[in-house]
């Protein structure tokens, strides 16, 4: 594929904090409209390698790009057509759900009618409504991922990053997000879905990377990957992958 | 960013800290005139001494002002102020927030600027509240005189704002930085007066934002616009370029 065809190139990414080589000459691509995997153990850099793409923080090598857009050169834009979903955060607990909505909305600068159209729309996807008056200090865990996702699409993102958002999820709620996520999909939201969890990478992305001690150690579809290593399942596949690595 | 804006000031006005900051003013303006209705003996020596000729007004917009104004700028914008970015960094609101098409820079002085509003919001009431209670209560009061000189106040207390939001950024750590901003201030309203009782050190004492915000003092009965604006444009201008370092120094705050 070419990059210019690509939603996302990654080209020889890299980034040292201090003595730590956090990521080191990571390379991939992602096809719009596809969810991608990007799976590995915590610590494999997956987490520093979502935060380069928006800009978070600055790589030490390579370079990539989403949409199109440098992430050095053009991180507003980056962040303007994307949708990120950190693995750690927080909501603000004095806002309610509503409120917070319209707030991330107006980051974007969407016109308060529409930001409020949006805001309403995606409580009412995600079963919030009854609760989008309510402050945020009193939602579960799972309310605050509803929230979490909801205001990574308030912008109707073109791309979406996801770090491991289905951690701390009971299966129901686990459940209901990889069905959002399949739909986005569907309606043509390219999704870097990062997790640990193999089984929800392998039900919801047909082509994954794995990372490993900051490395990429392979990139591909599951199925050829699996072929390829004579691994029956995901986890074997994945402790495969990494015994390689480390012979 | 106009709209980011209103709906921080609207958040800033609901959150905890900002009633807590209201109850704290209007406390002062209901007992300030039942506490100066009879002073302690020593309070009462002090002000003679120093206002022996002055009529009362004057003596109560001295007690007004550096006792009870100028504390509050140096508590309340503290309180407002020094969480600005390093609360949301601490509890992670940040990690949303900061992969949003506006730079951290930006996202400061929204931040900053709302809590000066939510500032202004709660020292305009407590001065108009003042302004109602007051009369009957302080002997010889003119509530015109008394929002001129307040109104210039004003303008220091944003200035105090705006320094504590920089101050905690640059410190980088929410405690430290909320006590060196508060040191700071403390000292600044210390010495705010000093040329009062020093008139030969009063030029000197023009460099600190806190005197100027009192500068009505030296004359109540001919308070204009030739005597207020400039000390507003200085106050005015020293808060802008405030805000503007902080908005540097934030910069190197981690995501």
């Amino acid at each position: 594929m070419s990059a210019s065809a690509s939603a996302i190139t990654v080209e020889g990414l890299g980034k040292r904090f201090g003595a730590v080589q956090a990521v080191d000459d990571v390379s991939f691509a992602v096809e719009p409209g596809e969810i991608f995997g990007f799976m590995g153990h915590n610590g494999a850099g997956k987490t520093t390698t979502l935060r380069m793409l928006l800009g978070l923080t600055q790589p030490t090598s390579g370079r990539a790009a989403v949409l199109g857009h440098d992430i050095v050169r053009a991180t507003l834009e980056v962040r303007r057509v994307a949708g990120y979903l950190p693995a750690s955060y927080a909501l603000p607990p004095d806002m309610t759900a509503r409120e917070f909505l319209q707030y991330v909305a107006a980051m974007f600068a969407i016109p308060p009618a529409t930001a409020r159209a949006r805001g309403d729309a995606l409580l009412r996807r995600f079963g919030l409504e009854d609760a989008a008056d309510r402050k945020l200090r009193g939602f579960s865990t799972g309310m605050t991922q509803k929230v979490g996702l909801a205001q990574a699409l308030i912008n109707e993102p073109r791309v979406l990053l996801l770090d491991e958002p289905t951690a701390g999820l009971d299966p129901l709620g686990r459940h209901e997000l990889l069905e959002h996520l399949r739909e986005l999909a569907q309606q043509g939201v390219t999704i870097v879905f990062s997790s640990h969890i193999l089984s929800d990478v392998e039900t919801l992305c047909r082509r994954v990377a794995a990372m490993h001690h900051a490395k990429l150690i392979a990139c591909g579809e599951i199925a050829a990957l699996r072929r390829e290593h004579g691994a029956a399942t995901m986890d074997e596949l994945y402790l495969t992958l990494v015994r390689r690595q480390a012979s | 960013m106009t709209r980011l804006l209103w709906l921080d000031y609207l958040a800033g006005l609901r959150e905890r800290k900002t009633w807590i900051a209201a109850a704290m003013l209007v406390y002062a303006v209901l007992v300030i005139p039942l506490l100066l209705a009879d002073p302690p003996p020593h309070v009462r020596e002090a002000i003679a001494a120093w206002f022996a000729d002055a009529d009362p007004f004057a003596v109560f917009m001295f007690v007004w002002i550096d006792l009870v104004m100028n504390k509050v700028a140096t508590f309340v914008p503290v309180i407002l102020a020094s969480g600005v970015v390093l609360r949301e960094r601490d509890t992670g609101v940040l990690a949303v927030l900061a992969a949003k098409p506006l730079t951290l820079s930006r996202y400061f002085v929204v931040r900053t600027v709302s809590a000066c509003a939510v500032m202004l919001t709660l020292y305009v009431g407590a001065q108009l509240l003042a302004a109602l209670w007051f009369p009957g209560r302080v002997a010889g009061f003119r509530p015109g005189t008394f929002l001129a000189a307040m109104s210039l106040h004003a303008f220091a207390v944003l200035f105090a704002t705006a320094f504590a939001a920089t101050v905690s950024v640059a410190v980088g750590r929410r405690g430290a930085g909320a006590l060196v901003a508060l040191m700071l201030l403390g000292l600044m309203v210390g010495l705010a007066l000093v040329g009062f009782y020093q008139p030969e050190w009063y030029e000197m004492t023009l460099v600190n934002p806190l005197t100027l915000g009192a500068l009505s003092m030296r004359d109540l009965a001919h308070l204009g616009a030739s005597t207020l604006l400039p000390p507003m444009l200085a106050l005015a201008g020293l808060t802008a370029v405030t805000i503007a370092l902080g908005s540097r120094v934030v910069r190197k705050v981690e995501v």
